[in-house]
Protein backbone atom coordinates (compact mmCIF):
# COMPACT_ATOMS: atom_id res chain seq x y z
CA UNK A 1 0.00 0.00 0.00
CA UNK A 2 2.63 2.68 1.54
CA UNK A 3 4.93 1.66 -2.15
CA UNK A 4 2.05 1.77 -4.44
CA UNK A 5 1.14 5.19 -2.66
CA UNK A 6 4.87 6.37 -3.07
CA UNK A 7 4.94 5.49 -6.81
CA UNK A 8 1.31 7.08 -7.48
CA UNK A 9 2.62 10.35 -5.83
CA UNK A 10 6.18 9.87 -8.03
CA UNK A 11 4.26 9.53 -11.01
CA UNK A 12 2.13 12.81 -10.39
CA UNK A 13 5.14 14.37 -9.83
CA UNK A 14 6.71 13.35 -12.91
CA UNK A 15 4.11 13.82 -15.33
CA UNK A 16 4.06 17.46 -13.70
CA UNK A 17 7.35 18.40 -14.79
CA UNK A 18 7.26 16.23 -18.07
CA UNK A 19 3.76 17.77 -19.11
CA UNK A 20 3.25 20.95 -17.68
CA UNK A 21 5.93 23.35 -19.40
CA UNK A 22 4.46 21.74 -22.79
CA UNK A 23 1.01 22.70 -21.71
CA UNK A 24 2.29 26.23 -21.00
CA UNK A 25 3.62 26.96 -23.96
CA UNK A 26 0.54 26.11 -25.62
CA UNK A 27 -1.04 28.52 -23.50
CA UNK A 28 -0.42 32.33 -22.83
CA UNK A 29 1.84 31.70 -20.00
CA UNK A 30 -0.48 32.06 -16.72
CA UNK A 31 -3.53 29.76 -15.72
CA UNK A 32 -4.31 32.92 -13.56
CA UNK A 33 -3.78 35.97 -16.26
CA UNK A 34 -4.99 34.34 -19.46
CA UNK A 35 -7.90 36.33 -21.08
CA UNK A 36 -10.69 36.25 -19.24
CA UNK A 37 -9.35 34.92 -15.61
CA UNK A 38 -11.20 32.16 -14.96
CA UNK A 39 -8.70 30.55 -13.31
CA UNK A 40 -8.68 33.34 -10.02
CA UNK A 41 -12.41 31.70 -9.89
CA UNK A 42 -10.93 28.29 -9.81
CA UNK A 43 -8.76 28.99 -7.49
CA UNK A 44 -10.94 31.05 -5.17
CA UNK A 45 -13.47 27.57 -5.38
CA UNK A 46 -10.63 25.24 -4.22
CA UNK A 47 -9.58 27.42 -1.31
CA UNK A 48 -13.09 27.36 -0.03
CA UNK A 49 -12.96 23.51 -0.86
CA UNK A 50 -9.54 22.74 0.73
CA UNK A 51 -10.58 24.73 3.95
CA UNK A 52 -13.95 23.38 4.44
CA UNK A 53 -12.18 20.00 3.74
CA UNK A 54 -9.76 20.62 6.27
CA UNK A 55 -12.05 22.08 9.31
CA UNK A 56 -14.14 18.54 8.34
CA UNK A 57 -11.04 16.65 8.87
CA UNK A 58 -10.51 18.00 12.27
CA UNK A 59 -13.87 17.38 13.59
CA UNK A 60 -13.99 14.17 12.46
CA UNK A 61 -10.77 13.52 14.84
CA UNK A 62 -12.59 14.99 17.30
CA UNK A 63 -15.70 12.34 16.97
CA UNK A 64 -13.22 9.38 17.02
CA UNK A 65 -11.64 10.79 20.20
CA UNK A 66 -15.25 10.90 21.75
CA UNK A 67 -16.36 7.60 20.45
CA UNK A 68 -13.13 6.16 22.23
CA UNK A 69 -14.19 7.75 25.02
CA UNK A 70 -17.67 6.73 24.96
CA UNK A 71 -16.27 3.19 24.22
CA UNK A 72 -13.70 3.05 27.06
CA UNK A 73 -16.58 4.05 29.54
CA UNK A 74 -18.88 1.24 28.36
CA UNK A 75 -16.23 -1.32 29.06
CA UNK A 76 -15.39 0.04 32.40
CA UNK A 77 -18.89 -0.13 33.37
CA UNK A 78 -19.29 -3.52 32.30
CA UNK B 1 -33.97 18.34 7.60
CA UNK B 2 -35.25 20.55 5.11
CA UNK B 3 -32.69 23.74 5.21
CA UNK B 4 -29.61 20.99 4.71
CA UNK B 5 -31.57 20.06 1.32
CA UNK B 6 -32.14 23.57 0.60
CA UNK B 7 -28.31 24.41 1.00
CA UNK B 8 -27.20 21.54 -0.68
CA UNK B 9 -29.66 22.55 -3.51
CA UNK B 10 -29.16 26.30 -4.10
CA UNK B 11 -25.28 25.40 -3.90
CA UNK B 12 -25.51 23.02 -6.65
CA UNK B 13 -27.97 25.97 -8.75
CA UNK B 14 -25.06 28.39 -7.93
CA UNK B 15 -22.30 26.18 -8.98
CA UNK B 16 -24.27 25.88 -12.06
CA UNK B 17 -25.17 29.44 -13.14
CA UNK B 18 -22.50 31.08 -11.66
CA UNK B 19 -19.90 29.04 -13.73
CA UNK B 20 -21.91 28.33 -16.74
CA UNK B 21 -23.63 31.21 -17.18
CA UNK B 22 -21.67 33.57 -20.06
CA UNK B 23 -20.50 37.14 -19.57
CA UNK B 24 -21.87 39.62 -21.95
CA UNK B 25 -19.43 40.47 -24.48
CA UNK B 26 -16.86 43.02 -23.96
CA UNK B 27 -13.77 44.83 -25.01
CA UNK B 28 -10.04 44.04 -23.05
CA UNK B 29 -7.80 46.32 -24.98
CA UNK B 30 -6.79 48.23 -28.18
CA UNK B 31 -3.86 49.52 -30.00
CA UNK B 32 -2.24 52.05 -30.41
CA UNK B 33 -2.93 52.65 -26.50
CA UNK B 34 -1.03 56.08 -27.47
CA UNK B 35 -1.35 58.83 -30.67
CA UNK B 36 -0.46 61.51 -31.68
CA UNK B 37 -2.63 65.20 -31.90
CA UNK B 38 -3.29 65.48 -35.65
CA UNK B 39 -2.87 61.75 -36.10
CA UNK B 40 -4.64 59.34 -38.81
CA UNK B 41 -4.55 55.85 -37.20
CA UNK B 42 -6.32 52.46 -37.44
CA UNK B 43 -7.19 51.20 -34.02
CA UNK B 44 -7.00 47.84 -33.25
CA UNK B 45 -9.78 46.39 -30.50
CA UNK B 46 -9.62 42.94 -29.11
CA UNK B 47 -13.43 41.49 -27.77
CA UNK B 48 -14.13 39.34 -25.59
CA UNK B 49 -17.04 36.77 -25.87
CA UNK B 50 -18.02 38.91 -29.07
CA UNK B 51 -18.86 37.49 -32.41
CA UNK B 52 -17.55 40.45 -34.81
CA UNK B 53 -17.82 39.01 -38.06
CA UNK B 54 -21.79 38.59 -37.24
CA UNK B 55 -22.68 41.72 -36.36
CA UNK B 56 -24.70 43.71 -38.74
CA UNK B 57 -23.69 47.27 -39.61
CA UNK B 58 -23.83 49.35 -38.50
CA UNK B 59 -20.92 49.09 -35.71
CA UNK B 60 -20.57 52.17 -34.36
CA UNK B 61 -17.25 53.27 -32.69
CA UNK B 62 -16.26 56.52 -30.99
CA UNK B 63 -13.72 57.55 -28.41
CA UNK B 64 -14.68 59.60 -25.85
CA UNK B 65 -13.40 62.35 -23.18
CA UNK B 66 -15.12 62.71 -20.23
CA UNK B 67 -18.46 61.94 -21.78
CA UNK B 68 -18.69 65.22 -23.45
CA UNK B 69 -15.61 65.84 -26.56
CA UNK B 70 -16.23 62.97 -29.08
CA UNK B 71 -14.99 61.51 -32.00
CA UNK B 72 -16.59 58.94 -33.96
CA UNK B 73 -14.57 56.39 -36.72
CA UNK B 74 -14.71 56.59 -39.84
CA UNK B 75 -14.82 53.15 -41.08
CA UNK B 76 -15.31 50.08 -39.05
CA UNK B 77 -14.09 46.43 -40.59
CA UNK B 78 -14.24 42.77 -38.24
CA UNK B 79 -10.82 41.45 -38.51
CA UNK B 80 -12.43 38.01 -36.93
CA UNK B 81 -14.54 37.46 -34.26
CA UNK B 82 -12.66 38.91 -31.39
CA UNK B 83 -10.71 41.79 -33.67
CA UNK B 84 -12.19 45.30 -34.83
CA UNK B 85 -10.53 47.18 -36.94
CA UNK B 86 -11.84 51.13 -36.64
CA UNK B 87 -10.07 54.25 -38.57
CA UNK B 88 -9.66 57.66 -36.65
CA UNK B 89 -8.72 60.96 -37.71
CA UNK B 90 -7.44 63.08 -34.36
CA UNK B 91 -7.70 67.01 -34.81
CA UNK B 92 -4.43 68.40 -34.28
CA UNK B 93 -6.11 70.47 -31.11
CA UNK B 94 -7.59 69.41 -27.72
CA UNK B 95 -10.86 69.81 -26.65
CA UNK B 96 -9.21 71.11 -22.99
CA UNK B 97 -5.81 72.71 -23.11
CA UNK B 98 -4.00 69.41 -21.83
CA UNK B 99 -0.90 67.72 -22.97
CA UNK B 100 -2.50 64.32 -22.65
CA UNK B 101 -5.64 62.95 -22.92
CA UNK B 102 -7.32 59.90 -21.86
CA UNK B 103 -10.11 58.78 -24.31
CA UNK B 104 -12.50 56.22 -23.26
CA UNK B 105 -13.45 53.55 -26.00
CA UNK B 106 -17.04 52.54 -26.63
CA UNK B 107 -18.34 50.28 -29.52
CA UNK B 108 -21.86 49.88 -30.57
CA UNK B 109 -24.04 47.43 -32.71
CA UNK B 110 -27.16 45.33 -31.96
CA UNK B 111 -25.44 42.16 -31.40
CA UNK B 112 -23.33 42.59 -28.91
CA UNK B 113 -25.18 45.96 -27.59
CA UNK B 114 -22.67 49.29 -26.15
CA UNK B 115 -19.20 48.21 -25.06
CA UNK B 116 -17.40 50.25 -23.14
CA UNK B 117 -13.14 49.94 -22.25
CA UNK B 118 -11.88 52.95 -20.32
CA UNK B 119 -8.96 54.73 -20.62
CA UNK B 120 -8.48 52.62 -23.69
CA UNK B 121 -6.22 55.84 -25.90
CA UNK B 122 -4.50 58.45 -25.04
CA UNK B 123 -3.84 61.62 -27.06
CA UNK B 124 -0.19 62.68 -26.49
CA UNK B 125 1.61 65.71 -27.10
CA UNK B 126 4.75 64.95 -28.99
CA UNK B 127 6.74 67.85 -26.98
CA UNK B 128 5.05 66.77 -24.00
CA UNK B 129 3.81 70.63 -24.15
CA UNK B 130 -0.04 71.77 -23.65
CA UNK B 131 -1.89 72.26 -26.79
CA UNK B 132 -3.54 74.93 -27.45
CA UNK B 133 -7.84 74.19 -27.01
CA UNK B 134 -10.22 74.48 -29.62
CA UNK B 135 -13.14 71.61 -29.29
CA UNK B 136 -15.14 72.19 -32.32
CA UNK B 137 -13.51 69.25 -33.62
CA UNK B 138 -14.42 67.08 -30.98
CA UNK B 139 -18.36 68.29 -31.15
CA UNK B 140 -19.09 66.81 -34.34
CA UNK B 141 -20.44 63.49 -33.64
CA UNK B 142 -22.47 62.28 -30.53
CA UNK B 143 -22.67 58.94 -28.46
CA UNK B 144 -26.37 57.70 -28.71
CA UNK B 145 -28.91 55.45 -29.82
CA UNK B 146 -26.72 52.53 -27.86
CA UNK B 147 -27.99 49.25 -28.13
CA UNK B 148 -29.05 47.26 -25.05
CA UNK B 149 -28.00 43.52 -24.60
CA UNK B 150 -30.99 41.48 -23.22
CA UNK B 151 -29.57 38.09 -22.83
CA UNK B 152 -28.85 36.11 -19.57
CA UNK B 153 -25.21 36.98 -19.31
CA UNK B 154 -23.07 38.60 -16.44
CA UNK B 155 -21.53 41.72 -16.21
CA UNK B 156 -18.25 42.41 -18.12
CA UNK B 157 -15.99 44.59 -15.86
CA UNK B 158 -12.50 45.33 -17.76
CA UNK B 159 -9.08 43.79 -14.84
CA UNK B 160 -12.07 41.49 -13.60
CA UNK B 161 -13.54 39.93 -16.83
CA UNK B 162 -14.61 36.08 -15.33
CA UNK B 163 -13.40 36.34 -11.96
CA UNK B 164 -16.42 38.02 -11.77
CA UNK B 165 -18.05 35.30 -10.39
CA UNK B 166 -16.13 34.91 -6.83
CA UNK B 167 -19.17 37.47 -5.92
CA UNK B 168 -20.73 33.91 -5.38
CA UNK B 169 -18.11 32.28 -3.86
CA UNK B 170 -15.75 34.97 -1.92
CA UNK B 171 -18.24 37.76 -1.25
CA UNK B 172 -20.70 35.50 0.98
CA UNK B 173 -17.95 34.23 3.14
CA UNK B 174 -18.66 37.52 4.68
CA UNK B 175 -21.91 37.14 4.97
CA UNK B 176 -21.62 33.37 6.33
CA UNK B 177 -19.19 34.81 8.78
CA UNK B 178 -21.75 37.92 9.96
CA UNK B 179 -24.29 35.33 10.86
CA UNK B 180 -22.67 33.44 12.76
CA UNK B 181 -20.67 35.69 14.49
CA UNK B 182 -24.10 36.70 15.25
CA UNK B 183 -25.97 33.63 16.48
CA UNK B 184 -22.56 33.54 18.45
CA UNK B 185 -23.07 36.36 20.73
CA UNK B 186 -26.66 36.03 21.17
CA UNK B 187 -25.75 32.25 22.59
CA UNK B 188 -23.10 34.63 24.83
CA UNK B 189 -25.77 36.56 26.21
CA UNK B 190 -28.13 33.41 26.61
CA UNK B 191 -25.49 31.75 28.68
CA UNK B 192 -24.96 34.83 31.01
CA UNK B 193 -28.42 34.80 31.64
CA UNK B 194 -28.79 31.27 32.87
CA UNK B 195 -25.00 29.93 33.23
CA UNK B 196 -26.59 27.35 30.92
CA UNK B 197 -22.74 25.59 29.38
CA UNK B 198 -25.02 24.42 26.32
CA UNK B 199 -25.23 27.71 25.24
CA UNK B 200 -21.74 28.55 26.44
CA UNK B 201 -20.92 25.74 24.11
CA UNK B 202 -23.13 26.82 21.31
CA UNK B 203 -21.59 30.39 21.68
CA UNK B 204 -18.14 28.59 21.08
CA UNK B 205 -19.05 26.26 18.03
CA UNK B 206 -20.64 29.32 16.23
CA UNK B 207 -17.67 31.62 16.64
CA UNK B 208 -15.72 28.87 15.35
CA UNK B 209 -16.94 27.99 12.36
CA UNK B 210 -17.88 32.06 11.95
CA UNK B 211 -13.80 32.18 12.16
CA UNK B 212 -13.47 29.59 9.63
CA UNK B 213 -15.43 31.57 6.97
CA UNK B 214 -14.18 34.82 8.11
CA UNK B 215 -10.28 33.30 7.19
CA UNK B 216 -12.13 31.81 3.80
CA UNK B 217 -13.02 35.42 2.76
CA UNK B 218 -9.60 36.70 3.74
CA UNK B 219 -7.65 33.92 1.79
CA UNK B 220 -9.51 33.98 -1.28
CA UNK B 221 -9.75 37.68 -1.29
CA UNK B 222 -5.77 37.85 -1.51
CA UNK B 223 -5.63 34.93 -4.45
CA UNK B 224 -8.47 37.68 -6.46
CA UNK B 225 -6.95 40.85 -5.44
CA UNK B 226 -3.29 39.39 -6.64
CA UNK B 227 -5.16 39.53 -10.66
CA UNK B 228 -6.90 42.13 -10.12
CA UNK B 229 -5.49 45.01 -7.83
CA UNK B 230 -1.87 43.36 -8.43
CA UNK B 231 -0.56 42.17 -5.19
CA UNK B 232 -2.43 39.92 -2.57
CA UNK B 233 -2.33 42.70 0.05
CA UNK B 234 -2.37 46.13 -0.57
CA UNK B 235 -3.72 47.09 3.12
CA UNK B 236 -7.10 48.16 1.73
CA UNK B 237 -9.02 48.97 4.16
CA UNK B 238 -11.52 46.37 4.48
CA UNK B 239 -8.65 44.14 4.05
CA UNK B 240 -7.45 45.55 7.43
CA UNK B 241 -10.30 45.82 9.29
CA UNK B 242 -10.98 42.28 8.49
CA UNK B 243 -7.67 40.94 9.76
CA UNK B 244 -8.07 43.47 12.71
CA UNK B 245 -11.48 41.54 13.24
CA UNK B 246 -10.50 38.04 12.67
CA UNK B 247 -7.59 38.77 15.49
CA UNK B 248 -10.65 39.65 17.71
CA UNK B 249 -12.12 36.47 17.36
CA UNK B 250 -8.55 34.34 17.46
CA UNK B 251 -8.33 36.27 21.23
CA UNK B 252 -11.81 34.62 22.07
CA UNK B 253 -10.03 31.21 21.87
CA UNK B 254 -7.25 32.00 23.19
CA UNK B 255 -9.05 33.46 26.19
CA UNK B 256 -11.47 30.07 26.42
CA UNK B 257 -8.20 28.08 27.03
CA UNK B 258 -6.62 30.15 29.29
CA UNK B 259 -8.55 29.42 32.32
CA UNK B 260 -8.65 26.11 34.36
CA UNK B 261 -12.20 26.14 35.66
CA UNK B 262 -14.71 25.76 32.83
CA UNK B 263 -17.35 28.00 33.98
CA UNK B 264 -15.31 31.21 34.79
CA UNK B 265 -13.97 30.85 31.46
CA UNK B 266 -17.13 30.04 30.06
CA UNK B 267 -18.62 33.29 31.81
CA UNK B 268 -15.34 36.01 31.01
CA UNK B 269 -15.54 33.78 27.22
CA UNK B 270 -19.12 35.37 26.92
CA UNK B 271 -18.55 38.74 28.54
CA UNK B 272 -15.73 39.17 25.83
CA UNK B 273 -17.31 37.57 22.77
CA UNK B 274 -19.86 40.55 23.18
CA UNK B 275 -17.62 43.10 22.93
CA UNK B 276 -16.28 41.22 20.07
CA UNK B 277 -19.22 41.56 18.17
CA UNK B 278 -19.50 44.83 19.38
CA UNK B 279 -16.26 45.65 17.32
CA UNK B 280 -16.65 44.10 14.51
CA UNK B 281 -19.76 46.06 13.07
CA UNK B 282 -17.50 48.91 13.28
CA UNK B 283 -14.57 47.50 12.06
CA UNK B 284 -16.46 45.86 9.00
CA UNK B 285 -19.67 47.89 8.55
CA UNK B 286 -18.63 51.56 9.66
CA UNK B 287 -14.64 51.83 9.27
CA UNK B 288 -14.21 51.18 5.66
CA UNK B 289 -17.00 53.59 4.78
CA UNK B 290 -15.54 56.11 6.15
CA UNK B 291 -11.98 55.65 4.28
CA UNK B 292 -11.50 55.41 0.56
CA UNK B 293 -11.59 51.34 -0.78
CA UNK B 294 -10.34 49.46 -3.64
CA UNK B 295 -13.34 47.36 -3.00
CA UNK B 296 -16.57 48.15 -4.77
CA UNK B 297 -19.33 49.44 -3.04
CA UNK B 298 -17.66 52.41 -1.54
CA UNK B 299 -17.58 56.26 -2.20
CA UNK B 300 -14.55 56.89 -5.27
CA UNK B 301 -14.47 53.75 -6.67
CA UNK B 302 -16.30 53.84 -10.71
CA UNK B 303 -15.60 50.32 -11.53
CA UNK B 304 -18.34 47.99 -9.26
CA UNK B 305 -21.45 50.36 -8.87
CA UNK B 306 -25.47 49.34 -8.12
CA UNK B 307 -25.50 48.84 -12.06
CA UNK B 308 -22.90 46.54 -12.59
CA UNK B 309 -24.51 43.66 -10.13
CA UNK B 310 -27.13 43.59 -12.17
CA UNK B 311 -30.40 41.66 -12.35
CA UNK B 312 -28.97 38.57 -12.96
CA UNK B 313 -25.76 38.41 -11.29
CA UNK B 314 -28.07 39.22 -8.28
CA UNK B 315 -30.52 36.18 -9.44
CA UNK B 316 -27.42 34.31 -8.69
CA UNK B 317 -26.29 36.18 -5.09
CA UNK B 318 -29.02 35.91 -3.32
CA UNK B 319 -28.83 32.36 -3.35
CA UNK B 320 -25.38 31.74 -3.11
CA UNK B 321 -25.13 33.81 0.08
CA UNK B 322 -28.52 32.44 1.31
CA UNK B 323 -27.10 28.64 0.11
CA UNK B 324 -23.15 29.19 2.00
CA UNK B 325 -25.46 30.54 4.92
CA UNK B 326 -27.19 27.35 5.23
CA UNK B 327 -23.93 25.06 5.08
CA UNK B 328 -21.99 27.71 6.99
CA UNK B 329 -25.14 26.89 9.68
CA UNK B 330 -24.90 23.30 8.98
CA UNK B 331 -20.99 22.98 9.71
CA UNK B 332 -21.48 25.00 13.45
CA UNK B 333 -24.45 22.67 14.24
CA UNK B 334 -22.41 19.51 13.86
CA UNK B 335 -19.30 21.04 15.71
CA UNK B 336 -21.67 22.07 18.66
CA UNK B 337 -23.31 18.64 18.74
CA UNK B 338 -19.95 17.22 19.38
CA UNK B 339 -19.39 19.65 22.18
CA UNK B 340 -22.19 19.28 23.41
CA UNK B 341 -21.83 15.27 23.88
CA UNK B 342 -18.08 16.20 25.10
CA UNK B 343 -20.23 17.91 27.54
CA UNK B 344 -22.42 15.10 28.57
CA UNK B 345 -19.84 12.72 28.37
CA UNK B 346 -17.69 15.11 31.48
CA UNK B 347 -20.68 15.11 33.31
CA UNK B 348 -21.46 11.43 33.50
Amino acid sequence: MKFFSRRLFLTIVLFHQLYLPEVRAQGSGDFMRETGKIGVVVGVILLIFLGLILYLVRLDRKLTKLEQQINDQHERTH
Amino acid sequence: MWWKISAVVLLLLVFLFGLLVPLYPGLTHAAPDTVAPGASFVLQIQGYNTFFTRAEAPVRVWLVHEGRHVLASGSVQAVDEVTLEARFEVPATMPVPASSLPLDLVVDDRLHGAMFLPNAVRVQSLSGETVAAADSLWRLAEVRDLHRNEDFRFTHIPINYESIRNLYFHVPMWMVMFVLFLLSMWHSVVHLRTSDAIADARAAGYAEVGLLFGMLGLVTGMLWANYTWGAPWSNDIKQLMTAAALLVYLAYFILRASFDEPEKSARIAAVYNIFAFASLVPLIYIVPRIFSSLHPGGEGNPVFNREDLNVNMRLVFYPAVLGWTLLGLWIARLRIRLSILNEQLMDR
